[in-house]
């Protein structure tokens, strides 16, 4: 296998990985398949894709304008990979944008309503409007391959022109505008990155990446292709990276000097390394690198300094637009898994376009061959199952098909399903209520807020011994009055009652399979005996719950359901409408009452206006009693 | 009239009713915690909440309808939209989902339906279908202490004043919402200090939309610039060339 099907092959990988995240994303919502919270409402997606992919697609404007307005002739030959760059960084940013927006299919609105205060508004027709111009700049590429689209070539070289300039003027504003996104909150960004210079640093600092970019790819590409890159050239680019790079440096300093935050340069903190770290990659080594003429023009000196600023950059883009943020809450973000996944995705459906158009159309000089349509190639076996995958073309395709096919089946299998179903419910494990016959103190999840529970009385009332299996639906073998919290095992998710594990285990129930499931038949909850057959008091008659399924609710759910219905006609009966409030139930913690009741006291109030609601409220709190008592 | 909401969290004990008046109210449903919920009891299901802050007292937390909201302005298609009455309202069809808004408050206050497929911001609205009606907001007319109240926001400020001279001592000298991020409609007295509500800092007196007007402004002008510009270079650098090469002809 050669370089460049070896890095199709990963990266069909990783597209079918992607994919695998896909799934959640648009099935349950961002919540489940992201890390993204109240705290921190951008991530990844923004950071890395939107305001990183930008910046890595500032090579087309820059290189266009070079060639076509200031006519230097010499970079002619980078003109068409890097207006591609910029095309498909711009789908990507496009496209990740559609996993990023909760309600991607109102993308358009912006078209339709206007808020012409908001930055976001003018980034959003900025990527629009230079997208469509890209696609017109690129398309007489591709259009030479096919002469039925000859005179929509020529119409577009005519208006090739006009075109670049616009584009200039749409990458300067857009490019700036990113900036401009985080002048709003100045309490949430950190003070070493916020500036009302912002948009201007986010300029320079786009244009700096986009020549190192142009830089960057050259080399990748010829790496690929075991072609030679024309050092000369792109040395000319790093030099005039070198300078916007001081000017950078300098913008950046200076405006930290004026606006008096030079102390926080020296302050102790993860976020001043994070400073230092990004200064230096993106700074002070490549001018320093890039200062030397030897290792401006050697090949290894191009490609490390250029890798260097790029990565500084989107480092920078990352931390404007997540990481450097001020987090008052505590609430740290790290993507999940399925957020890299996707980004990976985008950036790999990137570069296979990116390659495809490289082999299909004459983006060089020179079009590479393409590894996949060799016909002088002898047939190679497949190292692994030493199986003929047919000619070069068909062969490729099929180890491609089949990197994505098992990465896809593989994040399928990664997806925990039920996480990702409980929608960002955690576990919370049920503490069995506190006391004895008399009275229970009922608080699963001994958060303070809990019931207080008149057992005998209850008891009493219902008819005495007689009455447990009213609530008691399911007992325990051997067992009468199994506490509820033994089967209703979380607070907020439901919990499989029958333990099938426990009873299969030859150190639990040493159940054979047979016993339940009958030979010769498939294994399955539908084909298993009933409970029933062996637990002969299982389930007591005249319980109020009938047992449908052996998948008990949620413990708050059950308890709820078990009282409230019993509260609401009692209420009726006896008129007492505050007995189907909450607070006639959920009282609080001792200390917690006696703290208020302090407070209260000092204030002229009487613990009673706390613990109930005045008689004109709530009326109809039935309802409202079920919707706040989520504790 | 410029409906207002005062808070006196010296008169908060935080019984919750308003909580649960909103609730009812806007249809909000059973709120369970949530892995991306923020310990202040906001979220996407609970518009209001009631913060234990320190001396024990008891701080509602809602939007402040701020008078120049920085999420109206960072909203790209108008979602959210200041009403003539003072509410900040929320258009839901309108939405695209960027968050921008929530990224922009400087009280952190809209939330999200994380759990959602077709996910919506979520926030007070101060009740505005029940002001149009003449009617007070649920949470004002179902506090039991006539802690939080609701009026014209020159008169609450009025009374804010005014019980502030009356109790000397008893309160922090401010009125926080008067002159905060260019004034805001929620207003609160205290005798604590709010600003942990905020992470500890003031936001300023400076209204945020401020802060982004001056580059917005610059976008024609700059816009205009780089292409008279691009296109003065280009022609006189094809003069030059053009004149260059009638010297070499001649």
């Amino acid at each position: 296998m050669n370089r460049v099907r070896k890095l199709k092959f990963v990266l069909w990988a990783v597209l079918g990985l992607a994919a695998s995240a896909a799934v959640p994303r648009f099935l349950f919502g961002l919540g489940s398949s992201t890390n993204l919270s109240d705290a921190n409402p951008w991530g990844l997606w923004v950071g890395f894709d939107v305001m990183g992919g930008v910046a890595l697609a500032a090579g087309g404007f820059i290189v266009t304008a070079t060639v076509y307005i200031f006519k230097l002739e010499r970079f002619h030959a980078i003109v068409r990979p890097a207006v591609l760059t910029a095309f498909l960084g711009y789908v990507a940013v496009a496209a990740s944008l559609l996993f990023d927006l909760g309600l991607p299919w109102n993308i358009w609105h912006m078209t339709v309503y206007w808020n012409p205060h908001s930055p976001l508004f003018e980034v959003g027709w900025c990527v629009m409007l230079y997208l469509t111009v890209l696609a017109l700049e690129f398309l007489p590429v591709p259009a030479e391959a096919f002469p039925r689209l000859a005179k929509i070539r020529a119409v577009l070289l005519k208006a090739r022109l006009p075109l670049v300039i616009l584009g200039i003027g749409l990458s300067t504003l857009h490019q700036s505008s990113l900036g401009s996104l985080f002048l709003i909150m100045p309490y949430r960004l950190h003070p070493l990155w916020y500036s009302p210079l912002l948009p201007i640093l986010f300029l320079i600092s786009a244009i700096a990446l986009g020549l190192s970019m142009v830089v960057f790819e050259g080399h990748v590409t010829a790496y690929l292709y075991r072609r030679k890159p024309d050092c000369d050239v792109l040395a000319s680019l790093a030099s005039a990276a070198r300078w916007v790079l001081w000017i950078y440096v300098a913008v950046r300093l200076g405006d930290l000097l004026v606006r008096r935050q030079m102390q926080q340069l020296v302050m102790p903190g993860w976020r001043t390394a994070l400073f230092w770290i990004e200064m230096a990659m993106i700074a002070v080594v490549p001018i320093a690198l890039f200062s030397s003429s030897r290792l401006r023009r050697s090949r290894s000196g191009q490609w490390a300094t250029a890798t260097l600023v790029v990565l500084g950059v989107v480092l920078n883009r990352v931390d404007v637009g997540g990481l450097a943020h001020l987090r008052p809450d505590g609430v740290f973000y790290l993507p999940a898994w399925t957020e890299i996944a996707i980004t990976a995705g985008i950036v790999a459906a990137a570069v296979l376009a990116f390659l495809f158009m490289i082999e299909r159309f004459k983006i060089w000089e020179e079009r590479p061959a393409g590894p996949e349509q060799d016909p002088l190639k002898l047939p190679e076996f497949e190292p692994v199952g030493n199986t003929w995958l047919g000619v070069p073309g068909v062969a490729a395709r099929t180890t491609y098909s089949m990197a994505f096919i098992v990465a896809a089946a593989l994040g399928l299998g990664f997806l925990h399903v039920q996480a990702a179903e409980t929608r960002g419910l955690e576990p919370t494990p049920v503490h069995q209520a506190r006391g004895g016959r008399e009275v229970l103190w009922i608080d699963g999840n001994l958060d303070g807020f809990g019931v207080l529970f008149k057992h005998a009385e209850h008891e009493k009332r219902e008819g005495g011994k007689q009455s447990c299996v009213k609530c008691h639906h399911m007992n325990f073998p051997r067992d009468q009055g199994t506490a509820c919290s033994r089967c209703h095992r979380d607070m907020y998710l439901p919990s499989d009652a029958f333990r099938h594990d426990w009873h299969a285990s030859p150190s639990g129930g040493r159940v054979a399979c047979y016993q339940c499931h009958a030979r010769g038949k498939a294994r399955t909850a539908a084909t298993a005996i009933s409970c029933d057959k062996c637990h002969k008091d299982l389930v007591p008659p005249g319980a109020l719950i009938k047992v449908k399924q052996y998948r008990a609710v949620a413990y708050t759910e059950a308890m709820h359901r078990l009282c409230i219905g019993c509260h609401i006609t009692k209420a009726k009966e006896k008129n007492k409408p505050e007995m189907t409030r909450c607070a006639w139930c959920h009282k609080e913690k001792r200390e917690v009452i006696d703290n208020r009741a302090i407070a209260l006291r000092r204030r002229g109030l009487t613990a009673i206006d706390v613990l109930l609601p005045p008689p004109n409220v709530g009326k109809n709190d039935g309802e409202a009693g079920k919707s706040t008592s989520g504790d | 009239m410029r409906a207002a909401i005062l808070t006196d969290t010296t008169k908060c004990n935080g019984c919750h009713q308003c909580v649960a008046a909103c609730k009812k109210e806007n249809n909000l449903r059973l709120d369970l915690p949530r892995r991306w919920d923020l310990d202040d009891g906001l979220s996407a299901r609970n518009w209001t909440s009631i913060v234990e802050g320190p001396k024990q007292s008891f701080v509602r937390k809602q939007c402040r309808h701020c008078l120049e909201p920085a999420c109206v302005s960072a909203c790209p298609v108008g979602a959210l939209h200041k009403t003539s009455i003072g509410a900040v309202v929320y258009d839901s069809h309108k939405c695209l989902g960027c968050r921008y808004c929530m990224m922009a408050c400087p009280y952190g206050i809209p939330r999200y339906e994380w759990q959602a497929a077709v996910p919506y911001v979520e926030k007070c609205i101060l009740c505005y279908q029940r002001i149009i009606a003449g009617r007070q907001p649920a949470c004002t007319e179902a506090c039991p202490t006539k802690a939080t109240i609701f009026g014209d926001r020159d008169e609450l400020l009025a009374e804010a004043h005014r019980r502030m001279r009356e109790n000397p001592g008893m309160y922090v000298n401010t009125v926080w919402g008067e002159h905060d991020v260019g004034g805001t409609s929620v207003l609160y007295i205290s005798n604590v200090d709010l600003s942990f509500l905020t992470g500890g800092h003031s936001p300023g007196t400076r209204p945020l939309p401020a802060t982004t007007s001056l580059a917005m402004e610059a976008v024609p002008f700059t816009f205009c610039g780089v292409l008279a510009f691009m296109a003065g270079v280009r022609w006189i650098i094809d003069r030059r060339i053009k004149l260059q090469k009638d010297e070499t002809d001649e």
